[in-house]
């Protein structure tokens, strides 16, 4: 065989590929590719008549049938995958069920969701956002707030100081609460006044399950003419409700913190037991039907004097609570320290 | 404070049982933690003798037992295993209540039981071995009731005190609170009101305003004077221990029923004899009670005698001066001290006392006579043929009760109520009830209130007395716009993206150790110290967010992770000339497989460089101004040369890199392939706009033609930075973007060099531009390469 007639039967054989090609269905994929491609397929036996021709044309003949393979396989694969127009395939063996590409999965903190829904609920009801410093002095985070130096009401906040002095001389501290961005939103500025903050305080306490020497705060801050208790029971009902849905009842308690008079502790009914099993005592509730969240009342006449608001032109209330009791209520966290130990596995279940 | 129900109903009239009292207490803010039933309720137990001890005839482990009560011999049948023939035990007959209800008779396997040897438990008796029967002392005589032998059934309950409630810090004062609020009959302790004009221990009160008032009452012959069985119950059951001695133990009782401390001096071991309030002086010392001795100063209160003080006033007695066994006379102190100068010297000395305790929270001005009084009065009780020998009531500054002009339209203002006149006019005279009604009420109030100076304290008062459910959920406040601070906004948005690009935020403590510090490379001049810190852990406050990111890290891959992307945004906080100052940052690491878990057909590897470096270019996207730079000095944390600054308008936003080696082995790392940042939030709030619009960047139009792209490989320079490269693309007509897309080096590249393979897209505003356009314009390209950088095509 010469090469010319090697050319032409290489030519005969792509021709009636593509005729057979052509009438697929009617010849399946694999039978083409039988018969053509295969061990024993017209284009292998070509292929080893090479054998038969002079090397220097042997090269370029080896080429072409190359090519021609290529050509004709791709053109049985096309057919093999879909028989549709070109580049669109119709049949596919993908198992939709593999896994797809692992996009990185993050997550935010729950108390930063937490936070992010307690802020969420005063704004809608009108309240600003403040802001204040971590490390306070003790004029706002003690005196201003009606805790005059040596009170006993001190005790209930053990205090972390720090060795910087403030301008009075006195040591300087880490807030233990968030109480102090009231004096601060008051001295800056005239009443009307509607705001909030939160944000970490310190507390020098041991850690146990539900204490930590770091956790969280919101409170909020209204001072008008004429506010009075009544005003601060609706928002706080409102308040709850936003959060908890409108089925939760709020109540009050007296209750005491230096910077308010009259002052009241908040109960919310029990949204675990909706406070109707109680004889099976709800773990949550320990079967009370309540649940205490807040600290409320009536801005204490001290403090606004101490802003220089006349006391007897305006008045306000405030309340607030912690975050973490928050977040443990939601999250059904049995453990504060939970909170601070950084699990991812657990982290990453909150999204 | 712990209150047991029997005493508090010392005090009042027909008292309700003791969950209602309890209830009751909780709606006027005085919340009960625990009520603990104590003492025994049984009836029909008597005390028995075990006479036989038989098996049973059906089963091994019972007993047949022969048990006199002191009359008849009944048989029981017992499965206890300490029983013993001669014992004395309790015997509950047929019909006897016991803690389970009611015993019946009953067939035990086959044999009829005629009454039950009791348990402890069965009694209802806490705090006792309930491994079997009850065995009472050999000395019990048979036949009496069990009940006598035990005390009585009663209740404690542990009441939270808050500050503001000195007025309740006793059995009294807390059963005056439940007269006043519910209307029941107060009863009084019985008091000495014999009278006395012996002056035998001259009292002197240098310090008037921090004494405003001592009494006195001076006893002789209390010597071997034993405290009742009575007294000692109570005062077990309050958690006291009693020594057996009246003098102290009467002191402590009279404390915990009234809520006066009261302290006894032995006569015979003061100087003088004299009692003198004064400050102490310099160099002065003191040993209390118990303990060592304390140095005092000047700032501090004390009682002396003629030579020395033996007494820090309100806090504690001293050591020499106290009574004894031996004590015949002695000088009972019933005194009011000024509450910070309490507060002050128990602070100082670390000591703290049940004393301190009320005194630093304020007593009532009109208590130390009474106290005193009622303490002479057990004492006396205690020792017959003793004598009240001076009876004195030193009261240099008189107690002025205040008086609060009431108006109950301003009561009703304050808690948004429409209370009737006349209810508060009800709750005023329960307080006081010589209250005229004439308005404005003169509300005089209560010695024992030190706590009500005005009408806002008055309108708690009213509403704990009405109840706080009777105040309305009612408001007509105005509607107000609302915002959120810069800080917060940008915080929040910062967070959620970074939780979006698959980091997962952390919350950490601000505080760290020295050897942290030391580890992260902070700068140890700068740091805010805690001068309390909890522990030497907790010493410092952080400066930056590494500390913890990397506890973070340790911790997860400790626990099997082998992908770890966090992030935590907190304050740091540094020291200054200033004083102090305080930042909120953001930062973040990635460390290990990423993404994180794989993916079945390849494709993902480890976290590196340029996955943060992308990270942060998202992070900061539509930021405008955003830049990396090589930074002058970056922190020390990061290995050197491996650290790139982030700037936001011309201000650094921050930097982001690879931790040093150094600090990685300080964390127990085995490898440094931790990629970290760091952003302070305040670059962000400079950009911030408070409205919304304001943040919105104006659209850019685009061509309407058709865009061309041209490859570009070069080979230049190694030293040749792909930024300055790219700043040198400005200006080129035309280009619309140049994307590196190749970076080579090796075969066919001499050492040293690299080839860059780069992407050009061109794009006109005015036309399609054709291949003769776009040639000239990498013409323009080239030329630019080949002057400033000596790049060459690559071949």
């Amino acid at each position: 065989m010469n090469a010319t007639t090697w050319k032409e039967k290489l030519s005969a054989i792509r021709d009636s590929f593509s005729i057979s090609v052509a009438k697929a269905p009617a010849e399946s994929p694999e039978a083409i590719e039988l018969r053509y491609l295969g061990r024993k397929g017209e284009l292998a036996l070509l292929l080893r008549d090479l054998k038969d021709i002079p090397i220097e044309e042997r090269k370029v003949l080896g080429a072409l049938g190359n090519t021609a393979k290529e050509e004709m396989t791709a053109k049985l694969d096309a057919l093999k995958g879909a028989s549709g127009p070109a580049g669109f395939v119709l049949k596919s063996d993908l198992d939709l069920t593999l896994p797809g590409w692992p996009f990185p999965k993050g997550s935010l903190h729950p108390l930063t969701h937490t936070m992010n829904r307690l802020a969420e609920g005063f704004l809608k009801l009108g309240f600003t956002m403040a802001d204040g410093p971590l490390v306070e002095d003790d004029y706002h985070n003690f005196e201003a707030l009606n805790f005059p130096p040596f009170h006993p009401a001190r005790d209930m906040q053990d205090t972390f100081y720090v060795g910087v002095k403030d301008t009075s001389g006195k040591d300087m501290l880490l807030r233990t609460h968030t109480s102090p961005v009231q004096i601060r939103s008051m001295e800056k500025q005239d009443p009307p006044l509607r705001v909030f903050h939160t944000g970490r305080v310190f507390r020098s306490e041991a850690v146990d399950a539900s204490h930590s020497f770091a956790f969280h705060q919101i409170e909020g801050l209204y001072v008008d003419k004429g506010v009075s208790m009544a005003d601060l029971k609706w928002t706080v009902d409102a308040f709850m409700k936003d959060l908890f849905g409108s089925s939760v009842k709020t109540r009050f308690n007296p209750s005491y913190f230096p910077f308010v008079e009259p002052g009241a502790e908040v109960d919310m009914s029990c949204i675990f037991c909706k406070g109707a099993n109680s004889a099976a005592r709800c773990p949550v509730c320990k079967g009370t039907g309540w649940l205490e969240l807040m600290g409320a009342g009536m801005v204490h006449p001290n403090v606004l004097k101490g802003c220089k608001y006349d006391p007897e032109k305006w008045s306000g209330f405030a309340f607030g609570g912690g975050i973490e009791r928050f977040a443990m209520l939601l999250y059904g966290i049995g453990d504060m320290r939970m909170l601070y130990e950084n699990d991812l596995r657990i982290l990453k279940q909150v999204q | 404070m712990r209150i047991i129900y029997s005493w508090l109903s010392d005090f009042i009239e027909n008292p309700p049982p003791a969950e209602e009292l309890a209830a009751k207490l909780g709606r006027i803010g005085l919340k009960v933690e625990e009520l603990k039933k104590s003492g025994a309720s049984f009836s029909g137990v008597c005390v028995g003798e075990i006479l036989k001890i038989d098996k049973h005839p059906n089963a091994d482990k019972l007993a047949l037992v022969d048990v006199s009560d002191g009359s008849v011999t009944l048989r029981v049948v017992c499965g206890a295993k300490n029983i013993a023939v001669g014992q004395k035990i309790a015997f509950a007959k047929v019909g006897a209540k016991l803690a389970e209800g009611e015993l019946k008779k009953a067939k035990i396997r086959g044999v009829e039981s005629e009454g039950m040897i009791c348990s402890a438990s069965e009694l209802g008796l806490e705090g006792r071995d309930n491994t079997g029967i009850l065995v009472l002392p050999e000395a019990t005589p048979v036949g009496v009731d069990a009940i006598t032998l035990f005390p009585k059934a009663d209740c404690t309950l542990e009441v939270e005190m808050l500050p503001n409630q000195s007025h309740c810090l006793s059995h009294y004062a807390l059963a005056r609170e439940l007269c006043v609020f519910y209307g029941f009959k107060l009863k009084e302790a019985a008091i000495f009101d014999g009278r006395s004009s012996g002056n035998v221990v001259p009292v002197t009160i240098h310090v008037p305003d921090l004494c405003p008032r001592y009494g006195a009452i001076v006893i002789k012959g209390v010597r071997g004077a034993k405290t009742p069985a009575w007294m000692a119950d109570r005062l077990r059951a309050m958690g006291s221990n009693p020594k057996g001695n009246i003098l102290i133990d009467g002191s402590n009782y009279v404390m915990y029923e009234l809520g006066q401390p009261t302290h006894c001096f032995d006569i015979s071991k003061l100087a003088g004899p004299k009692i003198i309030v004064r400050r102490a002086m310099p160099g002065e010392m003191l040993k209390p009670l118990d303990g060592q001795a304390i140095k005092l100063d000047a700032g501090m209160l004390v009682i002396a005698d003629a030579s020395k003080p033996v007494a820090l006033a309100g806090v504690m007695g001293g050591f020499y001066t106290a009574v004894s066994e031996e004590t015949d006379a002695i000088l009972i102190e019933s005194a009011r001290f000024h509450a910070p100068t309490v507060r002050l010297a128990s602070k100082t000395t670390g000591i703290k006392s049940e004393s301190s305790y009320r005194f630093e929270r304020g007593t009532d001005p009109e208590l130390p006579k009474k106290a005193a009084r009622r303490l002479a009065a057990l004492i006396l009780e205690a020792s017959p043929g003793a004598e009240v020998e001076q009876i004195s009531d030193t009261y240099p500054v008189k107690y002025e009760r205040p008086v609060v002009e009431i108006d109950p339209a301003r009561i009703n203002a304050i808690l948004g109520t429409g209370i009737a006149d006349g209810e508060i006019y009800a709750c005023l005279k329960a307080f006081q009830p010589d209250l005229k009604d004439a308005k404005p009420w003169k509300f005089t109030v209560p010695s024992y209130r030190q706590d009500i100076e005005s009408v806002w304290d008055v309108s708690e008062e009213v509403a704990r007395y009405v109840g706080y459910d009777v105040i309305p959920a009612e408001s007509h406040m105005p509607m107000l716009p609302s915002a959120v601070t810069p800080r917060w906004a940008v915080g929040l948005e910062m967070k959620n993206t970074l939780a979006g690009l698959g980091f997962s935020e952390v919350y950490n403590y601000d505080f760290i150790s020295a050897k942290e510090m030391k580890a992260c490379a902070f700068y140890a001049d700068m740091a805010l110290e805690v001068k309390n810190p909890l522990s030497s852990d907790y010493q410092f406050m952080r400066q930056s967010l590494l500390t913890g990111l990397l506890k973070t890290l340790r911790y997860n891959l400790n626990r099997g992770r082998e992908s770890v992307q966090i992030f935590e945004s907190g304050s740091v906080y540094s020291r200054t000339e200033a004083g102090k100052a305080e930042d909120v940052h953001c930062a973040g690491l990635m460390s290990g497989d990423f993404p994180e878990g794989g993916f079945w057909q390849g494709g993902q590897g480890v976290a590196d460089f340029y996955h943060l470096k992308g990270m942060m270019s998202r992070l900061f996207i539509g930021k405008g101004g955003f830049r990396f730079e090589k930074p002058k000095t970056a922190p020390g944390y990061f290995q050197p040369g491996l650290c790139l600054e982030m700037k936001l308008g011309g201000n650094s936003a921050g930097y982001a890199g690879k931790l040093s080696p150094a600090v990685a082995a300080a964390f127990d790392f085995k490898d440094n392939n931790i990629f970290y940042f760091e952003i302070p939030l305040t670059c962000m709030v400079a950009a911030w706009k408070p409205d919304f619009w304001q943040k919105i960047a104006r659209i850019k139009p685009v061509s309407a033609f058709p865009q061309n792209w041209r490859d570009l490989s070069i080979v230049l320079e190694e030293k040749h930075e792909w930024h300055e490269l790219e700043r040198s693309f400005s200006g080129v007509q035309d280009l619309a973007s140049a994307r590196l897309i190749d970076v080579y080096k090796g075969k066919n590249i001499p050492a040293g060099f690299r080839s860059l393979t780069i992407r050009f897209t061109f794009s006109s505003m005015t036309g399609t531009l054709n291949d003769a356009d776009v040639g000239a314009h990498m013409t323009a390209i080239l030329d630019k390469l080949a002057k400033n950088f000596s790049a060459k095509l690559r071949s």
